[in-house]
């Protein structure tokens, strides 16, 4: 997959959970800049990269990502989709 | 007393690390229930029940029951364990429950489910606790404060309380502003054997105010809306505070009415952080001279049902919470006495707290439990001063 794909995927599915349109979410989105990204927010995006990408989410997982560039990052690296 | 038991089998086996976490949520489950024990491999749930359940009740509660350890433990996150201090295997002289020793002496005594008095040793030990808690203070220079025992519902539900905590509210009212219901009240009002007042609900007025479950939150209500004029702040306080526990109220070790002090920092995430474990570093050495017996470990906080998977799993990736745990040899168990916490920016933002250049806040705080740590040290100890630790002895004497 492309990182142009990747990147536009992993943002249909934080639009999905934040319930807000892909093109409010910059590329350069991170934790705590939306006030739907809190700690409950953020679990939520944690389980739906679980079940949209098939990666194990993990106390370290969630620790570590918290933009949409680690998010990128990890799926390339882990994911299936 | 609990008069019959009621066996579940869950459809989800409980993991070993949130057996005590749902046995606390079951005592929430029905008023029926008045306790409740899973066993060790957490595939089997003992209700103990007030009375003899009819069969409609028993399909209820195991409704109930399944539905508490599905949210729970379905699809749960293996929480971080991180210890940072282990002293658990200190030598301890003491291996009783001190409660029946205690209520003997009429050192305590019980007016209410979680609601207890204490004489001169409790109070005693509790001051001593407090003039090193107050050493922990001013070695960062920390601002005191005084704060009520009533906090205002708008502010709880500001925070996202109700939905975090709603099975350890503690509500106040009073009777509603109209003649005729106050000289009812008055000629009529007793509290019958269960110690209910037998007057109906519109009696009294609606809720706006509950009995504060923490110290810290009304420094960050003080602060709602602000910009901070320095960079940073410390403050300390001690307070009445309040958390309804049900069925798991017992003895010193969970009670409804506490005593917290806090020291809390307010600044950037860097400042909170540093003065965090700057305070875990100070208190070590206070904890080792008091001779307590215990461990600090990461922890999470009591959530209720629906919130508790997701939170606890936040707490621990970013571990936002350390928990003092002292040992309490009669049960070969350890109680949480205080915390280190760290909340990120979570006031800052709910409450629009901002530091100088406009960022929001972040915020931690460290909290001690005075009655718990008495208790915990009583524990440990015993009741004869000759047996406690020098610094105690001098101290609380």
């Amino acid at each position: 997959m492309s990182d142009s794909t990747l990147l536009s995927k992993v943002k249909t599915v934080l639009a999905d959970v934040f319930q807000v349109p892909e093109e409010d979410l910059s590329d350069d989105l991170v934790f705590g800049d939306l006030p739907q990204w809190d700690s409950m927010g953020h679990m939520d995006v944690m389980l739906s990269l679980e079940q949209n990408f098939g990666v194990e989410i993990n106390a370290e997982t969630i620790g570590s990502l918290t933009s949409l560039a680690t998010i990128c990052a990890y799926l390339e690296q882990n994911g299936n989709a | 007393m609990p008069e019959t038991t009621l066996e579940i089998r869950p459809g989800v086996t409980i993991p070993e690390h949130l057996v005590g976490e749902v046995r606390s949520k079951l005592a929430y489950v029905d008023e029926l229930i008045g306790g409740a024990e899973i066993s060790p491999a957490g595939d089997l749930i003992h209700l103990y029940l007030q009375r003899k359940p009819s069969a409609d009740e028993i399909q209820a509660l195991k409704e109930k029951t399944n539905r508490v350890v599905n949210l729970m433990a379905r699809g749960v996150i293996q929480p971080k364990v991180e210890i940072l201090e282990d002293r658990l295997d200190l030598p301890l002289p003491y291996r009783d429950d001190p409660l029946e020793a205690l209520t003997r002496r009429h050192e305590i005594h019980q007016e209410a489910s979680g609601v207890y008095t204490l004489g001169p040793l409790v109070t005693r030990l509790m001051d001593y606790f407090e003039t090193r808690f107050l050493a922990l203070a001013n070695h960062f220079d920390a601002a005191p404060y005084r704060f009520p025992t009533l906090i205002p519902a708008r502010y709880l539900s500001r925070v996202n309380y109700f939905r975090a905590f709603p099975h350890s509210l503690t509500f106040v009212t009073h009777l509603r502003s109209d003649l005729d219901v106050i000289d009812h009240f008055a000629a009529h009002a007793v509290a019958d054997e269960s110690g209910r007042i037998n007057m109906p609900a519109d009696t009294y007025a609606s809720i706006e105010t509950l009995l504060s479950p923490a110290v810290c939150y009304h420094l960050y209500f003080s602060l709602a809306d602000r910009k901070l004029d320095s960079e940073y702040m410390v403050a300390t306080a001690v307070g009445n505070c309040f958390r309804y526990e049900s069925s798991n109220l017992s003895s010193l070790e969970r009670l409804w009415n506490f005593t917290m002090r806090e020291v809390i920092f307010v600044g950037s995430k860097e400042f909170v952080l540093e003065n965090r474990e700057a305070s875990r570093q100070y208190m070590q050495t206070v904890l080792d001279e008091i001779g307590l017996a215990y461990r600090v470990e990461s922890a999470n906080d009591p959530f209720f049902i629906g919130e508790f998977r997701r939170q606890a799993a936040f707490q621990s990736a970013f571990q936002l919470k350390y928990e003092i745990r002292a040992r309490l040899p009669f049960r070969e168990s350890t109680l949480a006495v205080g915390s280190y916490n760290y909340h990120q920016d979570f006031f800052g933002r709910h409450l629009n707290i901002s530091l100088p250049d406009g960022s929001p806040a972040h915020t931690g705080c460290t909290a001690f439990g005075l009655e718990r740590l008495a208790f915990a040290f009583l524990a440990q100890y015993g009741l004869k001063r000759d047996d406690w630790p020098v610094a105690v002895r001098e101290g609380a004497g």
